[in-house]
């Protein structure tokens, strides 16, 4: 079992929590069938130590048809943003639970079809009356059964049963961006049923969930925080010597390193995989070592067992510098935010270092036995999405667009021939069921070219998208070395007929310098234009991180008047000609 | 070895240790709940690697009961 605190650190450290200023804020509402004491105060000690306030419900005891069904119910009065919904086995089975084999096969089918809709409609319910998302836990399958070994051949047997409530739930709610189900029963697989069950706290106290293992579910719970909340990690930075090979490639050579299918070189190569499998998904990786450049590179790109190579980093700092330059470059190179890195190093001297001095980053406590490696990352729930996105599956390709460009930047003379030679497309696209789940992504995400920095989830967007009085739409970029994907998003607001109000104006960082604001905000006025407008207001919201955007409005013509800008549509807008802006 | 005791009954109640002595209780601590009480017999088990029974769990009401339900499993707590 990894190191984790026991459960009375949590209690007693989240009553000190009162009173204490964070940076972001969500409210979470937890309902269950069973006790599960101890779970709020480490999700509460948890999200605090990520810099985020948390203020919870807990529903009482068994009483969470009632907190759904009842418009009245404390739990709609809390309005949470996030909602788990955690039903024991032996709850959703009752008697059957002991005594399965009491009814036919046929009535064990029909016993799971009506519980499925009995779930359907709890969840129906609760969706339609709040905007919070809904997490419902799936059921623990138990390795008992009272027809032991014959289980397995049993017609519709007891294990079937629940098999097919696990999967009902998940085809059901499959394409609900507002439903997710959370895999209870994996994590019962995870540490094993005997530990997490304990008969005497069941019968003692009603709890299901062993109180040592309640702040490992909180940590799989705040997974879904991470993800509601925009703060998922965009890239993990890796060391060489001893983190993606054993040894000292100065020292031990080529051909001395560890790496292979033998241990220990193969505990190298199953953390390098697990590396690849997040790289795939959209998780940047780059490369902070001390290290020879040619040395390393060497390794890179020519070890036979090397899983990882070249194309797979978007940024390498191998040299001797220190590793917080380093870390700043990198976060340069690839325009992310600091807070936004994941610091992996088998050196503690190097992680005290990373730690002192950008305490914003994730430090990772690698284990000292590099066996533990893959499961380290794969234990981390700092990669949580709500959504994984065409453009996240892209973007390892992307960045290495952007390093091609990079490079073609410095070799042109100037900025604007840079810009006029890079054959800049911009697709300006509506609010559809294609792109509205990037474009809340981004709004999610976006923190640096974010006019306002307004948070917006999937159903918000979904609302506004069929509202009469809002303009959404989204922007991919196109030039000679690829597609950036959706880049861009705006909000405007229809005020009234002769003024709309720009509601939320972003881009994504690996696209800002382009200019490419301006094709958008020229196709705003065009549109604002068409329908007779006189003006467009807009308002920029200062944030930490949104300094890039701070001119915008002012370079772009816009006057300054109170709290907000505006400019008027007499004024002829010009969008630079080396951008073609169209629209689908 | 009661020191041991009294301050895992401190950590677990949130109170100084000197405040423990062998007829501390839920009547005593005000911040022992019945929820609190699960958790400090789960954490004595693990300290002290002992089991208890839940007949000796119910019977928890003072520190004097949980020095002799440790000995029945062996755990001699010295002054």
């Amino acid at each position: 079992m990894a190191e984790e605190r026991e459960l009375s650190y949590y209690i007693n450290k989240a009553s000190e929590l009162v009173g204490k200023n964070f940076e972001k804020k969500i409210r979470i509402g937890i309902i269950s069938s069973f006790t599960i004491n101890g779970l709020e105060e480490s999700i509460r000690v948890k999200l605090a130590e990520k810099n985020i306030d948390c203020i919870t419900y807990v529903g009482g005891y068994n009483q969470y048809n009632q907190e759904i069904l009842n418009p009245e119910s404390s739990l709609y009065k809390f309005s949470p943003d996030i909602t788990f919904l955690i039903i024991d086995t032996r709850n959703i089975l009752g008697e059957l639970f002991n005594l399965p084999y009491s009814i036919s096969a046929l009535e064990r089918k029909n016993f799971v079809e009506k519980k499925l809709n009995e779930i359907q409609n709890l969840a129906n319910t609760f969706t339609d009356k709040t905007k919070s998302k809904l997490i419902i836990a799936n059921f623990d399958i138990p390795t008992y059964s009272p027809y032991g070994i014959f289980e397995t051949k049993t017609d519709y047997g007891f294990h079937k049963m629940i098999e097919d409530l696990n999967c009902g739930l998940i085809n059901d709610f499959k394409i609900s961006d507002l439903i997710y189900i959370y895999d209870f029963n994996g994590f019962i697989s995870q540490y094993g049923g005997d530990n997490i069950f304990d008969y005497k706290q069941f019968l003692f106290g009603d709890m299901k969930i062993s109180l040592d293992y309640i702040p490992y579910l909180a940590n799989d719970l705040i997974g879904y925080v991470i993800g509601y909340l925009g703060l998922s990690k965009k890239c993990v930075v890796l060391d060489l010597d001893n983190t993606l090979w054993g040894g000292v490639v100065g020292e031990d050579g080529f051909n001395g390193i560890k790496l292979g299918p033998e241990p220990p070189g193969n505990a190298y190569l199953e953390f390098q995989l697990v590396l690849l499998s997040l790289y795939q998904r959209g998780i940047i990786l780059a490369i902070n070592s001390k290290n020879n450049y040619d040395d390393a590179l060497k390794v890179i790109e020519e070890h036979p067992y090397m899983i990882l190579r070249k194309e797979n980093f978007a940024s390498m700092k191998i040299n001797w510098n220190d590793k917080v330059s380093n870390m700043k470059e990198i976060a340069n190179d690839l325009n992310i935010g600091i807070d936004s890195l994941v610091f992996f190093d088998d050196d503690p001297v190097n992680r005290e270092f990373m730690r002192l001095n950008m305490p914003q980053i994730l430090t990772v406590d690698v284990p000292q036995d590099p066996s533990q490696y893959a499961q380290t990352i794969k234990k981390m729930n700092d990669f949580s999405v709500m959504k994984i996105t065409d453009e996240d599956t892209q973007r390892g390709k992307m960045y290495l667009e952007q390093s091609k460009r990079n490079d073609f930047e410095q070799s042109a003379p100037d900025l604007e021939s840079f810009l006029k030679n890079l054959d800049l497309k911009v697709l300006i696209k509506n609010a559809n069921e294609f792109t509205i789940p990037r474009i809340s992504q981004l709004t999610l995400k976006t923190n640096q070219f974010n006019l306002t920095t307004k948070r917006y989830q999937e159903s918000d967007i979904k609302k506004l998208s069929e509202d009469d009085k809002y303009v959404i739409g989204c922007a991919q970029v196109k030039d000679k070395f690829g597609d950036n994907g959706i880049t861009g998003v705006f909000i405007v607001q229809k005020e009234n007929s002769k003024e709309w109000f720009i509601d939320t104006f972003l881009l994504s960082c690996r696209i800002m310098g382009r200019e490419v604001e301006k094709g958008m905000l020229g196709y705003i006025m065009n549109k604002a234009k068409e329908n007779g407008v006189e003006q467009i207001k807009a308002q920029f919201i200062p944030s930490q991180k949104n300094k890039p955007i701070e001119d915008f409005l002012n370079n772009c013509g816009f006057q300054k008047d109170g709290d907000f800008w505006f400019y008027s549509l007499k004024t002829q807008f010009t969008i630079p000609e080396y951008l073609m802006v169209r629209v689908e | 070895m009661s020191k041991k005791l009294y301050d895992l009954v401190a950590k677990v109640m949130n109170v100084q240790p000197s405040t423990i002595n062998d007829e501390s209780g839920p009547e005593s601590i005000e911040s022992w709940t019945s929820f609190k009480g699960y958790v400090l017999l789960y954490e004595l088990e693990t300290e002290f690697k002992v089991k208890f029974t839940i007949d000796e769990a119910m019977d928890v009401k003072k520190i004097v009961d949980i020095k002799r339900h440790l000995k029945n499993h062996g755990v001699i707590l010295n002054d």
